[in-house]
């Protein structure tokens, strides 16, 4: 699974810490979703897709 | 139980294995080289739970949570290989004390405390390979 969090962090010029701190997580797990290696919860997908003002379909890049 | 109390109750239970085992070594007398084992084992358990307590420390200072979904579900994890662990050791370290040093029967003592040493090991073991992994 690829994700576009990277691209819309930089879009609205937020740090890893930042997006964590608005969904409230800690750092190395924005990381960990960035680099696909951790699924998260559909609750925490929600709320990254809602702090980067997108939607959950277009936030994470499914491969089939 | 919020963090804080949390990273405090963690404290205290490191300072008093801590105490323990120093009340310990000062009234043992000699100590021989099985026993030297269990000790070296038993502070690198305590310095990778003094890391884990320092590393949520440090997230709440900087505003973030001590643990979050990712961390819960490793605990979970390491919880279960842990807990496989225990069964397995307590099964098998009578079996591997006859096979390696001969003893028919191993005290009950000697099993408990494998049992949490190689539980508490694995736990340590698993929770900071999948920290690592990322799951």
């Amino acid at each position: 699974m690829k994700t576009r969090i990277k691209e819309l962090r930089a879009r609205y010029n937020l740090t890893q810490e930042d997006l964590a701190r608005k969904v409230g997580v800690r750092r190395e797990t924005i990381l960990f979703i960035e680099k696909g290696n951790y699924n998260p919860s559909l609750q925490l997908a929600r709320d990254i897709a809602k702090a980067l003002k997108t939607t959950i379909d277009d936030l994470f890049i499914f491969e089939d | 139980m919020n963090d804080k109390t949390g990273i405090i109750l963690g404290l205290l239970a490191t300072i008093l294995v801590l105490l323990t085992l120093a009340v310990y070594i000062m009234n043992a007398g000699t100590i021989d080289f099985t026993e030297l084992g269990s000790f070296a084992i038993v502070i690198i358990l305590v310095l990778a739970a003094t890391y884990i307590i320092w590393d949520r420390a440090k997230n709440i200072r900087k505003g973030l949570p001590a643990k979050d979904e990712r961390l819960i579900n490793i605990s979970y994890k390491a919880g279960y290989y842990g807990f496989i662990a225990a069964i397995w050791s307590a099964v098998g370290a009578p079996l591997l004390a006859d096979i390696f040093l001969g003893r028919e029967e191993l005290e009950g003592h000697y099993i408990t405390a494998i049992v949490v040493l190689v539980s508490a090991i694995i736990f340590m073991i698993s929770y900071f390979y999948l920290a690592w992994k990322g799951k």
